[in-house]
C-alpha cells in the first residue's frame, strides 16, 4: 500500500482522506516515503479515488493544503525562542554602526566652525563630547546631535533587553560568555539550533569569516578567534597562549549550545567546571 | 522560449518584484536569474506548456514566477521561512505553482505530495548539491531531465571552479545520471555552471 496526501492506494483501490487542509496536514505528518520505496504515482489516482474530478480540482486542493502547510510552517520557525534575540541583536549591532557613522559626521561639521577643535577633544568621550558641539551649533546640526544621543539612550535599553532575553534563551552560553556576546553567536551561527550543531573548532571561527576565507584560499596563517575574542580570557590572554584559551572556549560553548538547544536550562555543575577550564586553559604549560 | 528584440521574456501577469515589462511580456534578467542566464547563453532546454517541473531550492520565487509562465505546473521547494513568505505571496498569484516548504535533502518528507516530473532545476546553495540532486532523481519520469545550477562555490571554496565540476560530473555519471552538457554562466554568474542531464534510466 501506498499513501499519499490524498489517500492510500493499494491494488484493491483506494481510500481518500476527508477533511479539510488542517486534518489533511496533520494526516500528512504521519507518512514517510523513502525514495528507495517511493512508487511513481499519477494524479490520476486520486480521480479514481473520487478524491477529485480532474486535474484542476486535484492543483486546487493540493495547494489549499500546500498553502496551509507554509504557512503554518513559517509561523513556526519564527515562533522559536532565538528568531527575536536574532533580530535584537543584530539591530544592536546596527544602531552602533549608525551612530558611530553619524558622530563622525557631526564632527567633520562642527571642526568646520571651530577651527579650534584638535585631535585632543576627538579622544574624549562621546558622552562629553555631543553636549559639547551642541553648544553653538545651527537648529538642525543641533537636532542632529539630539539624535544621536537619543539613539545612544535607545541602545543602553536594548542592551539590557538583548542579555535578559539571551540569560532565558541560551543560559548556558551567556553564562560562560556574558549575554551580549552569546546573543552575537547564536546571531552569527543564524539560528540556535545551527549552532548547537556546530563542532567547537568552528564556534571558534565564527564572525571570523575573512581571515578564515583566506586562510582557505591563499594559506595565510588561520584566524584563532572570531567573536569570542570579546571574551575577557581570550583577548586579556598573552598572544602566545590566546588560540589555546580560544580553543578551549569554543569547546566549552560547544556542549553548552547543546545544552541550552536541548536541555533549555542551566546546568550550574556543567558551568563550574566548565569555567575552571577556561580560567585555567592558559596558565599551566 | 519568447524572445522580443532579443530580450528574454515570460508571458504572464507582471508585478511580481518589480521586473520590467516588454510589449506584455515580462522581462527576463540573466543577472538575477540563472535560469535566464541559462538560455542567454544558448541554452537548449525549453519549457513546454505541458510540463511538471520540481523546483528546488525555490528561493523568493522570482525565477519561480517565470518558470510558472512557461510550464504546466511547478511544485517550488524552499526551506527558510524568510524567502518562503514571498514565495507563497508569489504562488498565490499564480494557479499553477505548488509552494512547499521542506527541506530538499530529506524528500521523504514532501514525497507524499508529489507527482513525476519532465523537469528537476535545482539552484541551492548547499556543498551536498549534487547528493541533493541523486537523491531527488525519482522524481524524474522516464526520458526527463535535470537542470542543476551548480553553486562551485557553496560547494568547495578553496578548490578550483573547474575542477569542481569536473567532480560534480563524475559524482552524478556514478549515480547513472548522463551529463548531457554543461555550460559556465560566465559573465551573468561568476563561479556557477548550468549542467544539463537525464536520469539515464530507460530511453532518453
Amino acid at each position: 500500500m501506498q499513501s499519499y496526501w490524498f489517500g492510500d492506494v493499494d491494488e484493491n483501490g483506494c481510500t481518500p482522506y476527508r477533511g479539510g487542509p488542517a486534518a489533511l496536514a496533520k494526516r500528512l505528518e504521519t507518512i514517510r516515503i523513502f525514495p528507495g520505496s517511493f512508487v511513481p504515482f499519477d494524479w490520476n489516482d486520486s480521480v479514481k479515488c473520487s478524491f477529485t474530478p480532474d486535474r484542476e480540482e486535484y492543483i486546487r486542493k493540493l495547494r489549499d493544503l500546500c498553502f496551509y502547510l507554509a504557512e503554518a510552517g513559517i509561523t513556526r520557525q519564527y515562533e522559536s525562542r532565538d528568531a527575536e534575540l536574532l533580530q535584537m541583536v543584530r539591530t544592536l549591532d546596527q544602531l552602533d554602526e549608525v551612530s558611530n557613522v553619524l558622530t563622525e559626521r557631526a564632527l567633520e561639521w562642527h571642526r568646520i566652525n571651530n577651527p579650534g577643535f584638535s585631535r585632543k577633544y576627538m579622544r574624549l568621550p562621546k558622552q562629553k563630547l555631543l553636549p559639547m558641539m551642541k553648544r553653538g551649533g545651527s537648529p538642525a546640526f543641533r537636532q542632529i546631535i539630539n539624535e544621536i544621543e537619543n539613539l545612544a539612550s535607545a541602545r543602553t535599553a536594548l542592551m539590557k533587553e538583548v542579555s535578559w532575553r539571551a540569560d532565558e534563551v541560551v543560559p548556558n552560553c551567556s553564562a560562560l560568555l556574558g549575554g551580549l556576546v552569546a546573543a552575537r553567536l547564536v546571531s552569527q551561527a543564524g539560528s540556535l539550533q545551527t549552532l548547537s550543531r556546530l563542532p567547537g573548532s568552528s564556534i571558534q571561527v565564527l564572525g571570523a569569516r575573512t581571515a578564515l576565507f583566506s586562510h582557505m584560499r591563499g594559506g595565510t596563517p588561520p584566524p584563532k578567534h572570531g567573536i569570542i575574542f570579546q571574551h575577557r580570557r581570550v583577548h586579556n590572554a598573552p598572544k602566545e597562549v590566546r588560540g589555546k584559551v580560544a580553543r578551549v572556549l569554543a569547546a566549552k560553548l560547544a556542549i553548552a549550545a547543546r545544552l541550552d538547544q536541548y536541555r533549555q536550562e542551566l546546568a550550574p555543575e556543567f558551568i563550574e567546571t566548565a569555567q575552571a577550564m577556561i580560567d585555567n586553559a592558559g596558565c599551566a604549560t | 522560449m519568447i524572445w522580443v528584440e532579443n530580450v528574454l521574456v515570460s508571458p504572464g501577469e507582471g508585478g511580481v518584484y518589480g521586473e520590467r515589462m516588454l510589449k506584455e511580456y515580462r522581462v527576463w534578467d540573466p543577472y538575477r536569474s540563472k535560469l535566464a542566464a541559462y538560455y542567454y547563453l544558448g541554452g537548449e532546454f525549453e519549457l513546454t506548456p505541458d510540463m511538471v517541473v520540481l523546483y528546488l531550492g525555490a528561493a523568493n520565487g522570482t525565477t519561480v514566477s517565470h518558470v510558472a509562465d512557461y510550464a504546466g505546473t511547478v511544485y517550488a521547494i524552499e526551506f527558510a521561512p524568510r524567502p518562503m513568505q514571498d514565495m507563497v505571496a508569489v504562488a498565490r498569484r499564480r494557479n499553477n505553482v505548488v509552494p512547499l516548504m521542506a527541506d530538499a535533502a530529506q524528500p521523504e518528507r514532501y514525497a507524499p505530495l508529489l507527482e513525476m516530473a519532465d523537469l528537476i532545476y535545482q539552484d541551492i546553495a548547499q556543498p551536498e548539491q549534487v547528493t541533493i540532486a541523486i537523491r531527488n532523481r525519482v522524481f524524474l519520469r522516464e526520458g526527463g531531465r535535470m537542470l542543476i545550477m551548480l553553486k562551485t562555490r557553496s560547494i568547495d571554496t578553496a578548490e578550483v571552479p573547474g575542477v569542481v565540476l569536473e567532480r560534480s560530473v563524475a559524482a552524478l555519471e556514478a549515480a547513472r545520471i548522463t551529463v548531457l552538457d554543461t555550460k559556465w554562466l560566465d559573465p551573468y554568474h561568476k563561479d556557477h555552471a548550468a549542467m544539463l542531464c537525464s536520469s539515464g534510466l530507460g530511453p532518453g
